[in-house]
């Protein structure tokens, strides 16, 4: 049993409890939709974007490349021209520079980075520069840049091509951290962050790129923190993220065969976090289990673990995480497959956190 | 103010009168809010004087637009009246209250003030490469404002400086940087720092034209930037100036830095014998009465005091509206939110791990 130490103060975390109940939907409201790729939704987003505000333009390491960044900015040159779609030198730090400099004047910039271990040289524009800068002036100032982060995964991307550091920059105040899992939630999600006034870190699994959703044409925006249940169920909450939210939806459906019945909540965002999404799971199913795509030691997993501790009186049973070990990722394709937690160690914890009660 | 006539300036009274004016108010302010400093110890943040290098920001105020973007390094107080903002809300930030340019938030290392564009800022480099961004939002909106970059010789020893020498030069951006070369980072001397201590003629190696000047000498400081900066508004490319100054103060605070061992005190006679606001005063009394100038410093000397005294009177700001101020939560007004699960995607797809490149 486990009971609170302290309340939440829902300040913390900037979510939305107000928006608790989904809205009902009409096929009027979505409109025509099409059969996307996570990638093509990328682009989709990132072509509205661009059509929307003309303060918008996207730079990157061969952004305005033929291949386009495994697809996400095809043919955007080709129709915004080279003023507001361009390649870049190999220097991260000036780039998140011209997008720090250019959003206080501004405009809206949208920057790439082909993996996310390639944007720690902008550590000091990110995290110096960006997240305090409305503070310091007072509330008077914006910072509307995206930056795109890549997580390589599979095919011995190694230890410096696949690092997810999505909780380093939650951590720190006037960032936000958005995680996408599906490729309409990459369009929405997309679209808000570069309309965000907020420096945001919009960070894509690789391993997502090719998965298919019917998504909505015409632009529509997701509000950041707003977590979403994709499955509900009354045995167990499994709190996921990013690239492990569809293997957490695996683990669901192989739960369900043997009659355990997990509620999927996708938080989509770390921060603002949308806690009050997670503690009505909860509260309901007794029992917390969350999947992240990072490694174990100072997570988002003991984040929302430890939160969720805090705040309810009682749970069923202990929470469980499920995340990478503590070591960097190994090349071999034989060590990587051991190194990544599949849907089966998903099953585990959620049998385990079912049968102690 | 408007941008004037490049007229043959070191001839016109009126002209070194105004010069002198905003030396003698940078000159003052330091004076005044150095005596108050310490002991009493009411202004709580440390503070980098400018004593010894008004000549700059004096001439700069001359030639400067409100719409043009301006950003100094933390010794910044001389630039921040250089672009016009307010004495009373520079003193009142010092002392940390809510009349303060950034609600007290700032302080002295990172003061500000958003409406006239200016800015500062702790870490070096910062300076050089957010106005760098400014400049590239200038000309991508293709209106004739500049921005302005004030870094010390210390910025040379910072990575991002050459990153930024190369992308502003590479879109040749309407870019002045001015270069205060006063021997010393913090305690440091340039010969201990540099195997070749040369700075500006870096800039030109990335293409960005220079010139070296005496940086003591307002009127030639003058005509300098009035001949220079119409070639940046025209779209000519970013531009380096790098003058030779001297900070009669320590690094940090009020004192000379005098037991700190890596000046010599005869070094500091001979720049305290070159001190510009004097040099100017000298010249102008032979020109003008004595009580007229002594009118002035008095009106001046008086609007000092009364901001030190109204900062005094004034009120913190709250606590709680301070930690609202990290993020906006804001949209661009183009943002609706309609439907919170746009997203159908509740099954489980495989992942698409990468295959070989």
């Amino acid at each position: 049993m486990y009971r609170p130490s302290k309340a939440v103060n829902p300040k913390h975390y900037r979510g939305r409890s107000d928006m608790l109940s989904p809205e009902v939907k009409t096929s009027e409201e979505i409109g025509r939709s099409s059969q996307l790729s996570f990638a093509q939704s990328i682009n989709a987003a990132l072509r509205q974007a661009l059509e929307l505000d003309p303060g918008v333009f996207v730079c990157g390491i061969g952004a305005d490349t033929p291949a386009g960044i495994f697809g996400t900015t095809k043919g955007l040159v080709d129709r915004f021209g080279s003023k507001r779609v361009f390649d870049t030198p190999i220097a991260e730090a000036g780039l998140t520079a011209l997008a720090a400099g250019a959003a206080n004047a501004g405009l809206r910039p949208v920057i790439i980075h082909q993996r996310l271990d390639f944007m720690l040289y902008s550590v000091d524009q990110v995290v110096n520069w960006m997240a305090p800068w409305r503070f310091m002036s007072g509330g008077r100032a914006k910072m509307p840049v995206t930056i795109r982060a890549i997580i390589g995964k599979g095919w011995g991307q190694g230890p410096q091509h696949t690092k997810s550091l999505h909780t380093w920059f939650a951590h720190v105040p006037g960032l936000q951290v958005v995680m996408p899992a599906s490729p309409s939630d990459a369009k929405g999600l997309l679209l808000s962050s570069i309309m965000s006034d907020d420096p945001t870190l919009f960070i894509e699994g690789r391993s997502l790129f090719s998965m298919q959703e019917d998504v909505p044409d015409a632009p529509y925006f997701i509000r950041l923190g707003e977590a979403l249940v994709r499955r509900a169920g009354k045995d167990v909450t499994l709190v996921s993220m990013g690239s492990m939210v569809p293997i957490a939806l695996q683990a669901a459906d192989a739960l369900s065969k043997a009659n355990i019945d997990a509620e999927v909540v996708d938080v989509r965002c770390l921060m603002p976090l949308d806690i009050a999404s997670i503690l009505t799971s909860v509260k309901k199913t007794g029992r917390l289990v969350v999947a992240e795509p990072g490694w174990r030691m100072y997570g988002a997993a003991a984040e929302i673990i430890a939160t969720v501790v805090e705040t309810l009186g009682e749970m069923r049973s202990r929470p469980r995480r499920v995340a990478w070990p503590q070591s960097a990722v190994p090349t071999s394709s034989k060590l990587e497959e051991q190194f990544y937690p599949t849907s089966d160690d998903i099953v585990a914890a959620c049998r385990a956190s079912v049968t102690e009660s | 103010m408007a941008i004037r006539e490049p007229t043959p300036v070191s001839s016109s009274l009126q002209t070194r009168l105004e010069l002198y004016r905003t030396m003698y108010l940078i000159r003052r302010a330091e004076e005044i809010l150095m005596a108050e400093y310490h002991p009493a110890d009411q202004m709580r943040c440390p503070m980098h004087f400018c004593v010894g290098q008004e000549a700059m920001p004096s001439a700069l105020a001359r030639v400067i637009r409100p719409n043009d973007i301006l950003m100094s390094h933390y010794r910044s107080h001389g630039y921040y009246l250089a672009k016009g903002a307010p004495l009373d809300a520079m003193v009142a930030e010092f002392y940390g209250k809510k009349t303060g340019a950034n609600l007290g938030i700032a302080g002295s290392m990172e003061l500000a003030s958003h409406d006239h564009h200016f800015y500062s800022g702790a870490i070096v480099g910062g300076s050089l490469f957010m106005p760098f961004g400014g400049a590239f939002a200038q000309k991508y909106r293709g209106v004739d404002d500049i921005s302005v970059s004030v870094i010390g010789d210390g910025v040379f020893d910072e990575g991002i400086t050459y990153e930024i020498f190369n992308l502003a030069a590479l879109h040749r951006l309407p870019l002045l940087i001015i270069c205060e070369n006063n021997k010393y980072a913090a305690h440091t001397p340039i010969e201990k720092r540099q195997a070749v201590a040369k700075l500006a003629e870096r800039a030109q190696a990335f293409g960005i034209p220079f010139e070296k000047h005496d940086g003591n000498d307002p009127v030639l400081l003058l005509e300098t930037l009035e001949r220079v900066v119409p070639e940046i508004r025209a779209g000519k490319g970013p531009r380096c100036i790098e003058i030779a100054t001297y900070r009669f103060c320590g690094h940090v605070g009020p004192g000379e830095d005098e037991d700190m061992g890596y000046r010599s005190a005869e070094e500091l006679k001979q720049w305290k014998m070159r001190d510009p606001v004097a040099a100017l005063r000298h010249q102008l009394a032979e020109s003008m009465e004595q009580r007229q100038l002594e009118q002035l410093e008095s009106s001046i000397d008086a609007q000092v005091h009364s901001a030190i005294a109204a900062a005094k009177r004034a009120e913190w700001a709250d606590f709680n509206d301070i930690v609202d101020m990290n993020w906006s939560g804001e949209y661009a007004s183009i943002v609706e939110f309609k439907s919170r699960d746009v997203s159908t995607f509740k099954g489980s797809q495989s992942e698409a791990l990468p295959g070989p490149f």
